[in-house]
């Protein structure tokens, strides 16, 4: 009977994997067969010479190079705020567990995990609104708003995350940094976090990944579907994830379709790219330190 | 370590400073772009101009923006979409500088932010059908039945034996509003019909469905729908210019008060001649023509 | 020592998380405010919605339930996946498949909602229509069918998270006592990983209740009850979006707020209520 137990439980494991990849498969050769003709310079940059626009001398309105630009940008701020708070509330919360603050706490990450994306983006609007009637008269929808409420979003996900990487790691190196006279902020640094580092990674991307393609939030805090190269932080923005819901919304012929697509397409590559680089960033560190591997 | 956190940030900061740069090169340059006529009203204007509202109008926005930013590098105009309700409540806070609705304002939203609106285009609504059903003719007494659920199947309306898959639009609808209001003189449309949230939607489900009926904004359609006559009037753009085919609806701009400087020039360009054309080659009727 | 040593980051973070918190909560009251106030609260949650009938009601009762089933259905399909997937990453999947198998994963958390939503609308709601001649091929199935698949790369990266460096000391642990691989991740590995597995259950589940656009796309949206898997259905979510762009100050639009809350509650709720039910079972 034991026997079997096993066996099943790894039949079935290689079947989930196997499912996985099937659809794997399946969504990128569907996106691909309807989306890959869309592709090409001029669905990137519209008519007209490619330097110009990428040294942003000329204004690009048939392609949606502004859009990946503002993507790439929502990405880099939201992970700029996200990542040091995110992680660092996660090391607290597996450094207290039991604790009373503790206790508040982890339930302030778990009711934030929960509040759904749109309501994350009525809340920034919300906000915009609030800032306007009180402090800040001149505050409107734009880049910051968005990069601080997708932070919001994946904010739990970064500490939950982190949390359980830590927590996973066996007592004993818990116990290696005291033992050696090291303070807990030494152990954190020199110990623990190297070693957790791949569940640490783990969270980084999915924290990234919806970042990256989250639509609801941007939608009420400054995502437009015109808007050339985002000026600052507080002008509007276009993005990806909006274009395709846009296109998918108001397709006006089958070119829009096959637009959509292909702008699935580029986000897919987009995002794909961010974790081969994060990855890449992550063996650099291994080989450096020598750590384990 | 901390070489690895330092390269991170300098490369996102790098992304983030490759996009800022853009603006300001854009706005520097000025070559290369066609001469502005003599009466140009944008020929002393400067800055931005954000728009918002209903999702219909982008294109007809879009194509004004680009005319107007190509020809006056130093004017930036953002277009955003957002629904007709979302559209007067950003222009009424002050969030944008004008928002779009597709239907008329309603009385709260006149007196709580003091709206001025300026009316752009005409658009019609029709019912729509698989281009392989073979109906070919409603009248609005059939669109009525069928829409309210007591007609439920197609071989009552004159086709094949099959259940009919109902598609209605959701609340904040301007598509919606009027199709009931003039389409099926404000008849019930049945609680069991799916509720898409745009024409886009629409269009999707009805031309993958040959047992769909549903409704879409004449702007929309294209092959992959088919419009049966209402009442023996052919949906056309022309029919519905002339008032032959009754189930239209006007697109608005609205401003906070009345608009100045380059809002205003905006809205004069959109309601006059040119913007007239763009209106047009966007699928909408012109104002112009007589409503 | 410095201000660097001496400060405690990590507790500033944690507050300054916990004060978001207290943003949005604080938001969210805010805005039902005048819902309680005017006592309209009770109706929104009694009958159906029908605005646009003689009598209109603006209840959104029916949505609270669709979401609650779309989500648990969601949850019920991708977890036993989602620690297949894992099981297989961690211990009994081949070592040359593991790493592909785990880029596989990563690649999928970043399809947006949007696609997911779009190529179910394309591929999985015609596939519907096959199975009965009456439905339009959008509602409940489809809908739970596609968010399954969305929130299954969550839930993996997760217990990958969870199981991460653990696995070779157990599975070295179990070879030596002589269990197969699969026999170590049943009996060891996966008690051990408890809290990841309720972290995992709860995050799919919160993203499943908290997701728009695959529930707009494909579940159909019709207000009302569903009396069967392939009725037209519309969750609190989808609810929300479609009644967003209506006029600010119409009946209509104060359910939004409502719909919010309620859903809100939902999800903090669950979370907490699994939360409490697994931590008193669970090691530290």
């Amino acid at each position: 009977m034991r026997r079997s137990g096993g066996q099943l439980l790894t039949l079935f494991s290689w079947l989930a994997a196997a499912f996985l990849a099937l659809v794997c498969a399946g969504l990128v050769i569907f996106l691909v067969a309807r989306g890959w003709g869309g592709l090409g310079a001029g669905f990137l940059f519209g008519d007209g010479p490619v330097w110009s626009a990428l040294a942003g001398r000329r204004p690009v309105f048939d392609g949606i190079w502004p859009s990946v630009v503002g993507t790439l940008q929502l990405v880099a701020g939201a992970s700029l705020l996200a990542l040091p708070v995110g992680i660092l509330t996660g090391i607290h919360l597996s450094e207290h567990p039991q604790r009373p603050p503790g206790r508040v706490l982890r339930l302030a990450v778990d009711v934030l995990a929960g509040v759904p994306s749109i309501i994350m983006g009525l809340f920034g609007f919300g906000m915009i609104l609030v800032l306007r009637h009180t402090f800040f008269k001149q505050a409107n929808t734009g880049l910051l708003p968005a990069m601080i409420c997708l932070a919001l979003l994946v904010l739990p996900y970064l500490a939950r995350t982190t949390e359980n990487a830590l927590q996973a790691l066996p007592e004993s190196l818990r116990l290696a940094g005291p033992s050696l006279g090291l303070t807990t902020g030494q152990s954190l640094r020199r110990i623990l976090l190297p070693a957790a580092r791949p569940g640490i990674l783990s969270g980084v991307l999915l924290a990234v990944g919806r970042v990256a393609e989250d639509t609801a939030v941007i939608l009420m805090t400054g995502a437009v579907a015109n808007s050339g190269l985002p000026g600052s932080l507080t002008g509007k923005f276009q993005a990806l994830p909006f274009d395709i819901y846009y296109l998918a919304a108001e397709h006006r012929g089958p070119e829009d379709l096959v637009r959509a697509f292909a702008t699935a397409l580029l986000l897919l590559g987009l995002t794909t790219a961010l974790l081969v680089a994060a990855r890449l960033i992550l063996r650099g560190m291994d080989r450096r330190e020598g750590w384990n591997r | 370590m901390a070489r690895i956190v330092t390269f991170v940030c300098l490369s996102l900061a790098l992304v983030a400073f490759i996009g800022c740069g853009g603006e300001s090169a854009e706005k520097a340059a000025s070559h290369d772009t066609p001469a502005a006529g003599a009466n140009d009203p944008f020929a002393d204007l400067s800055g931005t101009l954000d728009i918002a509202g209903g999702t219909a109008h982008i294109p007809v926005m879009e194509e004004a923006a680009r005319e107007i930013m190509t020809a006056h590098p130093g004017i930036n105009i953002t277009v955003a979409g957002g629904g007709s309700g979302v559209g007067a409540r950003k222009v009424g806070e002050g969030l944008v500088q004008i928002g779009n609705t597709g239907r008329p304002l309603s009385e709260d939203e006149i007196q709580e932010y003091g709206l001025v609106s300026h009316p752009f285009a005409v658009d019609g609504v029709c019912a729509v059908v698989h281009p392989d059903n073979p109906v070919a003719e409603l009248t609005r007494a059939q669109l009525q039945a069928a829409f309210a659920g007591e007609i439920s199947n197609w071989r009552e309306l004159g086709g094949p034996d099959r259940p009919i898959h109902l598609f209605t639009r959701d609340e904040a609808s301007g598509t919606r509003k009027v199709f009931w209001k003039k389409g099926l003189d404000k008849g019930e449309i049945s609680e069991g019909a799916n509720v898409v949230a745009s024409n886009g939607a629409m269009k999707t489900a009805v031309a993958q469905d040959s047992d769909a009926l549903g409704y879409v904004s004449v702007g929309h359609l294209d092959d992959a729908l088919k419009a049966p006559r209402l009442d023996g009037v052919e949906v056309t753009q022309a029919n519905a210019a002339a008032g032959v085919y009754p189930v239209t609806r006007k697109l608005f701009m609205n401003t906070k008060g009345e608009p100045t400087g380059l809002t205003a020039a905006f809205i004069a360009f959109v309601q006059g001649p040119r913007g007239a054309r763009i209106v047009q080659d966007s699928g909408y009727i012109p104002l112009t023509a007589g409503h | 020592m410095s201000f660097f040593t001496r400060f405690r980051f990590e507790t500033a973070a944690a507050w300054l998380t916990a004060a978001a918190v207290g943003a949005v909560l604080l938001f969210l009251l805010f805005s039902v405010w005048p819902l309680l106030v005017s006592g309209e609260i009770l109706g929104t949650l009694r009958g159906g919605w029908r605005p646009f009938a003689a009598e209109p009601s603006y209840g959104i009762g029916p949505m609270v339930l669709v979401s609650l089933l779309m989500a648990g259905g969601a949850v019920l399909l991708a977890f036993p996946l989602a620690v297949g997937v894992a099981m297989f990453i961690h211990g009994t999947g081949s070592r040359r498949l593991r790493g592909p198998v785990q880029a596989l994963v990563a690649f999928l958390t970043g399809v947006p909602t949007v696609v997911y939503g779009f190529v179910a609308v394309i591929l999985l709601v015609p596939m519907m229509r096959h199975l009965d001649a009456g439905t339009t091929g959008y509602g409940l199935l489809p809908a739970i069918l596609t968010l399954a698949l969305l929130i299954l790369p969550t839930m993996i990266l997760v217990l990958d998270a969870r199981l991460g460096r653990q696995d070779r000391l157990w599975m070295q642990t179990g070879l030596a006592l002589g269990m197969s691989p699969g026999q170590t991740l049943q009996h060891v590995l996966l008690p051990q990983a408890r809290g990841g597995l309720v972290t995992a259950m709860v995050l799919g589940l919160n993203r499943a209740l908290g997701d728009t656009l695959v529930a707009l796309m494909v579940a159909g949206n019709a207000a009302r009850l569903p009396e069967g898997f392939l009725d037209s259905v519309r969750s609190l979510t989808a609810h929300i979006a479609l009644v967003l762009a209506t006029d600010t100050f119409s009946p209509e639009y104060r359910s939004v707020a409502a719909a919010a809350l309620v859903l809100f509650l939902l999800t903090s709720g669950l979370t907490l209520g699994i939360r409490y039910l697994a931590s008193s079972g669970e090691s530290a």
